[in-house]
């Protein structure tokens, strides 16, 4: 054909063909693309000058919007194409050219007008190229489309048939505006001409419905209403399929207006399923004879040979190869009948057709005439009966196509419960079949026909089925079954369907355990029977997806244990919860809630083996750093919370004499802590503490720091503090009752310390109120561990905040200095450095790549410090400017030092603050790490798959690309890290790496030098050995990705805080609202300030 | 309403990409990207969500047929299986026009597939489902291309100008 005969365009393909990778392709399209450039110009050029000659334009740069606007009503194309220059050939060879270099996806921005000026071509291969070349490359709006209008109108107008289908099909295809209110009429006569063959009249009729969308008003209603009535009697298939879409669009808009229509509807179904009915299952549609009898027996022997052999699957493939998809679409029995009788192609259906008649019918909302509602109910009823699902289901796509179309219709027209149940039948032997196309649409119309109340009870019949699609290879399937069992599930059923979810949790992939274990939830919350049958439900889904749970969910949980009046429920709740406890390795809300309950009520386990106090304790404390080391709000405040609940319980008196019979010395040990708190309360909160610590130099002191609920309002000065001697029971620790609130005792530094929980601020609200247990008695673990969770900064063995020798010639840090920075490498403000006499804090705002750090320097006495001395050692990388510090600070004041600083490039090196006081006869120094690391200048992001996969392919690798294996990592879970990593605004991108054991992150850094740059990193780790795992890290810069490397190394392999096991993790504070709780309430206190 | 149809092969190169809602270039070429990104297993359904790239209530079809991939993209007002159906139209037709039609057909010839292809959907609806119809339509467009000389003196409509 003419096409293949152009050989510079298949030199073209060739030679893109022949490209190695896509540099040289676009060497070579960019070489093409000058090429077609010059010559248009040249051609272009002469054409402008004929233009300007005619019309007196003078300015060379008045094209093209000038001379479109200008000329589009004076001038037509063809006089542009008489212009010498390009050959017919040679043009058109370029447009198509374009077309191609245009699919490859490179931005064609000339040539426009030429691909435009074919259009008005006189011979068809031109004109061809010219409306299929622009109907690719301009959109609706194109200035030179206008330019067109009239070529295309008289290609409409006139009496050539090929020209009016090439005129109809651009117009139908970017048909804009103008075009609508040009050309409609025109385009309507054709429709409705008789003379028009059916091949033109179908085009105008999916024409016009373009236009009709353009603009409504194009059709007119009064008159076209009965037109469109007429073209429903036509009787060629094509024709009337067309129209029946230009009908759908028509009545979605108003379907008044034809409601004359309907019958008419109705009338074409009836004679199309009437037709199906006569040769039975033989019936088909669409089947030319020639063809069929000349190919269809070869391939019907070959697909009864394989069927016969079992195996249709291989007959596909072959099929495929032979790029014959005949079988797809044929009924083999209805093939063999066609066969034996010579194939009367008239007889046949055209399936499409019913499918939008069916289409067109429901944006009626409803019929009205019983005769017309009662035949159309009979149609439906023979094609829902007609088609034998079972057997015909083999890939027959066109039938069920009607089928699932008919049961839409059913849908619509709300039929009897009788219909409705046939259709729910169906369905369900839809969602049983082989092929997926049609389990995937049973199931997704069957969650449809939930919306038809009358049908509940039927759909439940199916139930075995559709939970046997949660486990269908398809993850579409497997979705569609979720959200059909999500939406069937009641009172009823709730049960089954809930625990269902949960078995199929364990093995759902990633993707889906999310949405799974909140509807789950949800369900379980909605339809409960019973209040321990929905807490149990919590506490499994907790413990297969705690990921995936919410705090909203488990707050709910503890809300209706709490507000639970049942003693049975809430017992065996508690059960539950310890006997989560024993499992190894337990999700961090797991602790949480199981603290929380048994915090609250395992008194009622009390006598259960394993479940005294003194066993709940210790095994919450042994599960409690798996929670701390998320460094989340919540596992501080569920530790705090299991605290303040802990001592709640001992306070509970007379009601609770059976644990304090456990206990005997219980009772004494209270009244020596009231005692000792009101002993001390009279001091200050200042005196307390150095008091304290004196004391706690002699013995182990136990404190715990809380509030008497019966006071009332909190008197900011009263100070708990309690001397526990060593020989009593130190697992009764946490029953020690401490009156203190400590607020305002020492420096705060951060202003807002309870939206910023940070543990370094607690230990200075808490500093006096040290809890310590003694080291030598048994269980000695369980104490530190409170501590720990209360109190950061204390010494390995939890010896309380300040160290024995504090009194001593040096002067001690408070704290471990190497901890506090670590954990200002993950939070913005925080205590950088504390010792007796001075507190410095930080509280720092990151922005791209510039920084604003403030430092507070407190002085902690009543004498003035002076000498005072900062010096800021900054690496190369940092540019950091430091305001000035004055020399003396006054006593019990603070002072606020600036810091400016602009990261240059990226690097991990660290500034260091030198810093130096002087008090009485001490010289203090102190060089300081200052937390400007890489992180800071990190700005989290999230990208979707379509941003990530394109970048991370085009780094292709070192050094842009680095990998690593690294080992000795510190075990820790994935959700862990995925915890760390977005701690150091690395954000996890979940659902981009399909093997759950990967973990894919995004970040962007920003430096002077990089300016914003998208980093990437994908860990792969190993689950059988936590210990090593391998990571990539690509980014734009090479420097950047190997400092962006080493950096993630070191989190992932060193311990931040090296010596305390309790506390592995730095405690990193998210940006949490304060609880708002009332200030009377002693737990609300304790969660504020943490 | 059919979106777009897009043909490419198994290593996502577009053979053939035609949108019936004007998308810009770099629109195109991302969606094909993405789409070829979303290509699954065999023995799953054809159909996929991608309310993502296109918005609400959009999913497309595909079909792998020997080394091409065929897309179709369309919105909540077209029948699925109709639109599966509507595909193995188009690939039999095809099949016809290049008998036993292979990835190079469609490469060196993709100005006969748009050809085709403007004869089973137009402006995003379903013009003619019976591939020999469309096949007839071809030839005669065929002809046409080859001795278009020949009609130039039967248009009235543009001599009259």
């Amino acid at each position: 054909m003419a096409l293949s005969g152009m050989r510079g365009l298949s030199v073209f393909i060739s030679d893109i063909r022949n490209c190695q990778n896509k540099e040289q392709e676009r060497l070579r399209v960019d070489k093409e693309l000058g090429n077609i450039r010059t010559r248009f110009k040249n051609e272009k050029a002469s054409l402008f000058t004929l233009i300007s000659n005619d019309w007196g334009l003078k300015e060379e740069n008045a094209m093209p919007s000038k001379f479109s606007t200008l000329l589009s009503d004076r001038i037509t194309l063809t006089s542009l194409v008489h212009v010498k220059g390009l050959s017919p050939y040679e043009k058109k060879k370029y447009v198509w050219k374009m077309l191609y270099i245009y699919m490859l996806g490179y931005d064609v921005d000339f040539g426009h007008m030429e691909a435009v000026s074919l259009i008005s071509a006189p011979k068809y291969p031109e004109k061809q190229v010219g409306y299929i070349v622009t109907s690719c490359l301009l959109n609706e709006n194109h200035d030179f489309l206008r330019l067109a209008i009239n070529t295309v109108r008289n290609d409409i107008i006139g009496r050539n048939e090929t020209f009016q289908c090439l005129a109809l099909t651009l117009v139908g295809n970017i048909g804009g505006r103008e075009f609508a209110e040009s050309l409609a009429p025109d385009v309507q006569k054709l429709l409705i001409s008789s003379s028009c063959r059916p091949l033109v009249r179908k085009k105008a009729a999916l024409c016009l419905l373009r236009l009709f969308r353009k603009n409504p008003d194009v059709v007119n209603v009064d008159g076209w209403s009965d037109r469109m009535a007429q073209l429903l009697d036509e009787r060629d298939m094509g024709v009337l399929t067309s129209s029946m879409s230009l009908l759908v669009a028509l009545v979605s808009n108003n379907h008044e207006a034809y409601w004359s229509c309907l019958p008419k509807c109705v009338k074409i179904l009836e004679r199309l399923a009437r037709n199906q009915d006569v040769p039975q299952e033989y019936t088909y549609y669409g089947i030319p004879s020639p063809w069929l009898q000349g190919k269809a027996e070869i391939y019907l022997r070959n697909f009864d040979f394989w069927h016969e052999l079992g195996d249709t699957d291989s007959w596909c493939s072959r099929e495929q190869r032979e790029g014959v998809g005949l079988i797809n679409r044929l009924n083999i029995k209805s093939l063999w009948w066609l066969l034996d009788h010579g194939c009367d192609i008239d007889a046949l259906i055209n399936l499409t057709l019913q499918v939008k008649t069916m289409r067109a019918l429901q944006y009626f909302p409803t019929v009205e005439d019983p005769n017309t509602r009662r035949s159309l109910f009979e149609v439906l009823q023979r094609i829902l009966m007609g088609t034998d699902v079972v057997k015909n289901v083999n890939k027959n796509n066109a039938s069920h196509a009607v089928l699932f179309e008919a049961l839409a219709l059913v849908m619509h027209l709300d039929a009897e419960k009788e219909m409705m149940s046939q259709c729910v039948a169906l369905l369900g032997k839809f969602i049983a079949v082989r092929e997926p196309n049609i389990r995937y649409l049973g199931l997704e119309n069957m969650t449809r026909m939930l919306m038809v109340t009358d049908v509940h009870d039927i759909i439940k019949r199916h139930q075995a089925q559709i939970i046997t699609s949660l486990k269908d290879p398809d993850i579409s399937i497997r979705r569609r079954a979720l959200d059909l069992l999500y939406g069937m599930c009641d009172v009823s059923n709730a049960k089954d369907i809930v625990e269902e979810l949960l078995q199929y949790l364990s093995s759902a992939d990633f993707a889906m355990r999310e949405e799974l274990s909140l509807k789950a939830a949800i369900l379980a919350e909605k339809f409960a029977p019973d209040l321990s049958w929905y807490v149990d439900v919590i506490l499994q889904l907790i413990d297969k997806a705690g990921d995936f749970v919410s705090d909203d969910i488990w707050f709910r949980v503890v809300q209706f244990v709490t507000n639970n009046e049942d003693l049975q429920v809430t017992e065996a709740a508690s059960l539950k919860a310890r006997e989560y406890l024993d499992k190894p390795a337990i999700h961090e809300t797991m602790v949480k809630v199981s603290a929380y309950i048994l915090g609250e009520y395992s008194h009622l386990l009390a006598r259960r083996p394993g479940c005294s106090p003194k066993e709940i304790f210790n095994i919450i404390h042994e599960k409690l750093p798996t929670v701390s080391s998320y460094r989340s709000k919540s596992g501080r405040y569920s530790a705090t919370t299991r605290a303040v609940e802990y001592h709640a319980l001992s306070m509970k008196g007379a009601a609770l004499m059976d644990i304090l019979a456990e206990m005997p010395k219980f009772p004494e040990r209270q009244s020596s802590l009231i005692k000792k708190a009101e002993d001390s309360e009279a001091d200050t909160a200042e005196q307390s503490a150095i008091k304290l610590r004196a004391q706690q130099q002699t013995s182990n002191a136990l404190v715990l720091t809380d509030q008497r609920p019966a006071n009332g309002t909190p008197p900011v000065s009263q100070l708990g503090l309690v001397k526990v001697p060593n020989m009593s029971n130190a697992d009764q620790s946490t029953a020690e009752q401490g009156l203190t609130h400590a607020n305002g005792a020492l420096t705060v530094v951060d202003p807002q310390p309870p939206s910023t929980p940070s543990p370094d601020l607690l230990g200075d609200l808490l500093g006096p109120l040290a809890i310590e247990g003694p080291s030598g008695t048994a269980p000695p673990q369980s104490e530190p561990r409170v501590a720990s969770g209360l109190e950061v900064g204390a010494n390995e063995d939890a010896l309380a905040i300040a160290p024995v020798e504090e009194q001593a010639n040096t002067i001690q840090p408070i704290g471990d200095i190497a901890e506090r920075f670590h954990a200002l490498c993950l939070k913005d403000s925080g205590v950088l450095y504390e010792d007796p006499y001075i507190q410095i804090g930080i509280k720092a705002e990151w922005r791209a790549h510039h920084g604003r750090v403030v430092l507070f320097l407190g002085n902690k006495n009543i004498a003035p410090l002076g000498s005072v001395q900062a010096l800021m050692l900054a690496p190369s990388h940092l540019k950091m400017e430091l305001s000035l510090v004055p020399e003396t600070i006054p006593p019990r004041a603070q002072v606020q030092c600036p810091l400016e600083v602009i990261n240059l490039q990226p690097s991990r090196d660290l500034p260091v603050l030198d810093f130096s006081y002087k008090f009485g006869t001490h010289m203090v120094n102190v060089k300081l790490r200052l937390p400007a690391v890489l992180n800071k200048f990190l700005q989290p992001i999230m990208v979707s798959p379509e941003e990530f996969f394109p970048q991370w392919r085009s780094l292709s690798g070192p050094p842009l690309k680095l990998q690593e294996v690294v080992r000795g990592v510190r075990p820790m879970l994935l959700a862990e890290m995925a915890n760390l990593f977005n701690s150091l605004r690395l954000i996890v991108c979940p659902g981009l790496d399909p093997n759950a054991n990967n973990l894919v992150a995004s970040t962007t850094f920003y430096s002077e030098s990089t300016r914003a740059m998208l980093c990437l990193i994908r860990i792969e780790t190993d689950p059988a050995d936590r210990t090593q795992l391998r990571m990539t890290i690509a980014s734009g810069d090479p420097a950047l990705t190997f400092e962006l490397k080493e950096f993630i190394k070191e989190q992932l392999v060193s311990i931040p805080v090296p010596s305390r096991p309790p506390a592995p993790m730095p405690p990193q504070a998210r940006p949490t609202s304060p609880p708002s709780a009332a200030l009377s309430d002693p737990g609300a206190i304790l969660a504020g300030l943490l | 309403m059919i979106r777009g149809v897009i043909i490419m092969n198994d290593q996502g190169k577009p053979r053939l990409v035609k949108f019936y809602e004007f998308q810009p270039v770099e629109k195109q070429q991302e969606l094909v990207r993405s789409i070829y990104r979303s290509r699954r297993a065999e023995n799953v359904s054809n159909f996929v969500k991608v309310d993502s790239l296109f918005g609400p209530d959009v999913r497309l079809v595909y079909k792998t047929f020997a080394t091409l991939y065929f897309v179709f993209i369309f919105d909540n007002s077209e029948n699925e299986l109709a639109m599966l159906d509507l595909m193995q139209v188009f690939v039999e037709t095809l099949d016809k026009c290049f008998s036993n039609v292979c990835e190079l057909d469609v490469v060196f010839n993709f100005k006969k597939v748009h050809t085709i292809l403007d004869e089973i959907i137009l402006g995003g609806q379903v013009l003619e489902t019976s591939s020999s119809e469309v096949v007839k339509a071809v030839e005669e467009i065929s002809k046409m291309e080859s001795n278009g000389n020949s009609i130039i003196s039967s248009i009235p409509g543009w001599q009259g100008r």
